[in-house]
């Protein structure tokens, strides 16, 4: 019944942070719930990790490897993000009574509540469900800020995804039909994958590349991808983390849940498709990365180069690249959100997001400069980073899998992120500040949150425990190909 | 019977689908929008009985209760009334370009719907499956090319719509939860556009959402104007 | 044999001796929607008459096309009479002389030398008439023809007669998606070839603005009649396609009983008058179109039609 209680814990933090009365107990409330959730799904995770799936209510919630990886990873990022808010928000829009803070500390946890969701549901409508709400419930938290850029953010956010959305809807239909099709079964991830051998290719083939080019829209997939920056930049840091870290992630996840099924048909070259799609994603936002002015849209860039990572790893195929790309989304997330606490840090102290009126951060902020620093080189993936190991599990896989052409492109892209990236961040951390620089401190609640990430980031990427190994193993299983 | 009004529904729906990409008030947007979540309703109604579906009793009279009712309700309440009167006066493709890009979208969702009917032969998804295609494509062309927030949300919505015409033909025994889930979800979409919409009336002035392109990489003014957000920023702390 | 010409005949005699009363209904339901009186159903027979009793005035500029082109106007409607199903389901003498694409060549010869008259006075008006209703032509014949070639498409054949008793009557295929937008395509094509109102104010008097009126200012008396008496049946016959053809084709005579025949005629003119209800909604409904938005009408006639033809060949 732990699965149950994951989501509920957000759900009810949101209830009490509306209603509480004193200053920081909604920033509290929220926090107090995030790392129930953190400790639950890490409870699950284990026991996924061992072996032992965890089934809650068949055929509607369960875990397996891929799916408690995904749970633990919001979880993790949720607290963190929660933590960060309680210093961030507070700096930012406090004084007075505390009314914003109230509000977004409510669509914060809704918003949370509907990530652990999705990879916790098995039937497929309710999945779709879920993803949808992730988008509801977060249109406001982009829009926090109610300036005219934020408002154009949130719009074009939820006018692309929804229309992603009701595209992926038809793909779920068609599936649907299909498994009618052979004779019924449960319309669940395991009951699809079972019956997909029977159902005609033509309409696995269209089901998936509907969903992929709908719910790719979420991910941040290159012709849909327009609303990412924007989304990612005007939001709120900590807001930023969770939808940059690990909502493209958890509709990542749902994409990869139908690789097995539509694999199993002959005639469809899915492997193809993922590639191009990945490799395309991957190539479009490495040349981005190069003429972007704004801190923050420089990490929105970065992730869409590495779901494209992501997905081409899986398109490549074989067990090894799986697991690397299991490595990439874990690795992805943690750096991804440290990244976004990094740039709200250096807003904080600096008051802007621009790149060009940046300068110096090392000496007018230490904290926030060394957390930019080390941020763009974990996101970009300078070895030993977490990132640089999955990066090059897959590049290695992929060479030995013989498919030099695409593996080529790949490497291209990363270094040409890899130089993009250290080339901002360098002129952004280092450099003479200019005179009217102002000296700011952070808040405690960041510099925990900071460190708390950073901890994972370094670690994991000089070793990585037994535990994680063995659920990452799990979690490649499933979208092995 | 039952296949023929089913096809006179299809015929229908298909008419507002592209009487929605076409330039007119929001409110006839609204109106032509109600048509189609009828037709939608109406087909549901009928295939219950056409295919012994019971559940798509249930479909029929959310679908009539949200599309038709509340939600055209919702958006008029969230949003201020002078909105629906205004017409967009330079459209970004006019009139009979959009009409052939419809056409060229209606013929690719027959071409793609062709090869799935005929795998699978049902004779109510010969018609409903293409023509739900049809609807979702038509639906995102607003979203392209028109201006105005309204249209925009109406388009959405019409996506959906198409996407559950052609569900209706091919999953009518979805669970029931889903399609409860589904029409609530539907008028969260609603609620949450219309609120964001008022937001953007109220703070920018104008619900001319093409209007609002300051964030993009091109470097002077965009460097310009984020300096200005900058310095507003600033100025809140 | 004999009652088969009688049949023929009666079926001209229906489309020369109703079509003005048509017209007349027509115009008294229009004002009487606008809260006027209107003139009397029978006004359109009063003019005809006053005007076949006056003399004719003809331009001494004007060629022998001048003279020739009411006749050619009268006419042409009569014959397509002849190809169509206005009192019999059943084919009639001439039935097979020509199919839809013929009687619209026939109908389009009408209008041909309409043009070619108005061109022919020097009268500054008739030019800029003709020149327009060319337009509006020219726009329309493409969707005429995507309405025709669905129709054969389907039916296999071009003949009215066929089309209609395979495709229309089954009930199955009366509702189809394909059938239901191509009567929406016809609709438009009816308002725009007769000049109705979102395309054309037939009941405008400002020569400027006209289109399809200015090409007649020159005729007088007996022309002056025929001409008007001609629009009146090209108007009936286009109707009479639309319906009995294309989306009602109930209550036509089945067999060649003369009182069969005899009881068609009360029932295609309700049919013609409930259609007459329907437009005088639209035209109420509708402003009159700029001239250059006139292809935004047509074009969505042509995407209408085109459609339906999609719906059909998948």
């Amino acid at each position: 019944m732990i699965l149950v209680a994951i989501p509920l814990f957000p759900l009810a933090a949101s209830g009490l942070s509306a209603v509480l009365p004193g200053r920081r107990a909604a920033a509290a409330t929220t926090f107090v719930g995030a790392l129930a959730s953190l400790l639950a799904s890490g409870g699950v995770a284990l026991r996924v990790a061992r072996g032992a799936p965890v089934v809650a209510v068949p055929g509607w919630l369960a875990c397996d490897g891929l799916s408690a990886l995904v749970l633990a990873l919001i979880a993790l990022v949720g607290t963190a993000s929660a933590l960060f808010s309680w210093g961030y928000i507070d700096e930012r829009v406090g004084g007075g009574h505390g009314g914003r803070e109230r509000l977004y500390y409510v669509n914060f946890n809704l918003f949370l509540f509907s990530l652990l969701a999705v990879p916790l549901l098995l039937e497929l409508a309710l999945v779709w469900i879920a993803v949808e709400l992730t988008t509801l419930l977060s249109v406001f938290l982009v829009s926090f800020d109610n300036t005219r850029e934020a408002l154009e953010a949130a719009w074009k956010y939820v006018v692309l995804t929804l229309m992603g959305a009701a595209i992926a809807l038809l793909g779920f239909l068609l599936l649907y039909w299909g498994l009618r099709g052979t004779g019924g079964g449960a319309y669940t991830w395991a009951g699809l994958a079972a019956a997909a051998p029977r159902v005609s290719p033509a309409l696995l083939g269209t089901a998936f590349l509907l969903v992929l080019v709908g719910f790719g829209a979420k991910t941040g997939l290159v012709p849909l991808h327009t609303w990412l920056p924007d989304a990612h930049s005007q939001a709120p840091a900590p807001v930023c983390a969770l939808l940059s870290g690990v909502e493209t992630t958890a509709v990542l996840y749902t994409i990869l849940r139908l690789v097995p099924v539509v694999a199993a048909s002959a005639s469809f070259r899915i492997g193809a498709w993922l590639v191009a799609f990945g490799l395309l994603s991957v190539g479009v936002a490495a040349f981005l990365l190069i003429q972007t002015t704004d801190c923050k849209r420089l990490f929105a860039y970065s992730t869409v180069e590495h779901m494209g990572i992501i997905l081409a790893a899986v398109g490549l195929g074989g067990p090894l690249v799986a697991y690397g790309a299991a490595y990439q989304i874990t690795s992805h997330a943690l750096t991804k959100a440290f990244c976004f606490f990094a740039s709200g840090a250096a807003l904080l102290s600096t008051g802007t997001r621009e790149i060009d009126a940046i300068r110096g951060l090392i000496r007018t902020s230490p904290p926030a400069g060394a957390a930019l620093l080390l941020g763009g080189l974990a996101i970009a993936g300078a070895p030993p980073s977490a990132v640089f190991l999955s990066e090059f599990s897959i590049l290695r896989a992929g060479i030995a899998g013989g498919q030099f052409l695409a593996v080529g492109l790949l490497a291209l892209f990363i270094v040409v992120a890899f130089v993009a990236i250290m080339f901002h961040v360098n002129r952004m951390v280092f450099g003479l500040p200019g005179p009217a620089a102002p000296r700011a401190g952070l808040p405690a609640a960041c510099v925990i949150a900071l460190v708390a990430v950073a901890v994972p980031v370094v670690l994991l990427g000089l070793y990585t425990p037994s535990v994680l190994h063995a659920l990452l193993q799990r979690a490649a299983a499933a979208v092995e190909r | 019977m039952v296949s023929s009004l089913n096809d006179l529904a299809g015929g229908v729906f298909l008419l507002t689908a592209f009487g929605l990409i076409v330039p007119w008030q929001a409110a006839q947007s609204l109106r032509l929008f109600v048509v189609q979540s009828m037709c939608l309703a109406a087909s549901a109604l009928l295939l219950a009985s056409g295919l012994g579906a019971p559940d798509l009793i249930a479909v029929g009279a959310l679908t009539l209760a949200t599309k038709s009712l509340l939600i055209p309700w919702l958006l008029r309440r969230t949003v201020s009334r002078e909105i629906y009167t205004r017409r967009e006066l330079s459209p970004v493709v006019n009139v009979p370009s959009s009409l052939l890009v419809a056409l060229a979208l209606v013929v690719l969702s027959y071409f793609v719907a062709g090869p799935l009917v005929a795998a699978v032969p049902r004779t109510f998804a010969r018609v409903n499956l293409p023509i739900g295609l049809a609807g979702l494509l038509l639906g995102a062309y607003p979203l392209l090319v028109r201006r105005e927030a309204i249209p925009q949300v109406i388009g959405i919505l019409a996506m959906e719509n198409g996407a559950f015409y052609a569900g209706v033909a091919i999953a009518p025994d979805l669970p029931l939860i889903a399609e409860l889930a589904a029409a609530f979800d539907v008028l969260v979409i609603a609620l949450v556009l219309g609120l964001l919409t008022r937001t953007i009336h109220e703070r920018v002035g104008t619900t001319d959402v093409a209007s609002l392109a300051t964030l993009r990489e091109i470097r002077v003014s965009g460097a310009i104007l984020r300096k200005e957000s900058g310095a507003r920023e600033g100025a809140a702390r | 044999m004999t009652s088969r010409v009688l049949t023929n005949l009666l079926q001209v005699a229906t489309v020369l001796l109703l079509s003005p009363l048509v017209r007349g209904i027509l115009d008294r339901l229009e004002e009487r929607v606008q809260s006027k009186r209107g003139p009397s159903v029978w006004q359109p027979y009063r003019d005809l008459w006053k005007l076949f009793h006056k003399d004719e005035v003809v331009s001494e500029h004007s060629s022998w096309i001048f003279r020739v082109a009411p006749y050619v106007i009268f006419v042409t409607p009569i014959f397509v009479a002849l190809l169509i199903p206005v009192l019999t389901a059943y084919p009639l003498a001439f039935a097979f002389m020509g199919d839809m694409l013929g009687g619209g060549f026939v109908l389009a010869l009408g209008g041909f030398f309409a043009t070619l008259a108005a061109v022919d006075t020097g009268n500054p008006y008739g030019p800029m008439g003709a020149s327009r209703t060319r337009m509006v032509g020219f726009l329309a014949e493409p969707v005429f023809m995507i309405v025709f070639f669905t129709v054969s498409f389907v039916a296999g054949s071009t003949i009215p007669y066929i089309v209609q008793q395979r495709w229309v009557r089954p009930l199955p295929t009366f509702f189809e998606p394909a059938h239901v937008l191509l009567m929406m395509a016809f609709i438009m094509l009816i308002l725009a070839e007769a000049g109705r109102i979102p395309v054309d104010n037939p009941s405008g008097h400002f020569e400027l603005a006209m289109i399809d009126e200015s090409k007649g200012l020159e005729y007088s008396g007996r022309a002056a009649a025929l001409v008007k008496w001609g629009g009146a049946m090209k108007f009936f016959v286009l109707l009479v396609i639309f319906l009995n053809v294309l989306v009602t084709p109930w209550g036509l005579a089945t067999t060649q009983a003369p009182a069969q025949v005899l009881l068609a005629v009360p029932l295609v003119l309700l049919k013609i008058l409930a259609f007459l209800l329907l437009l005088v909604v639209i035209e109420s409904s509708l402003a009159k179109l700029r001239l250059f938005r006139i292809t935004e009408f047509l074009g969505a006639a042509f995407v209408t039609a085109t459609v339906a033809m999609i719906t059909r060949v998948f």
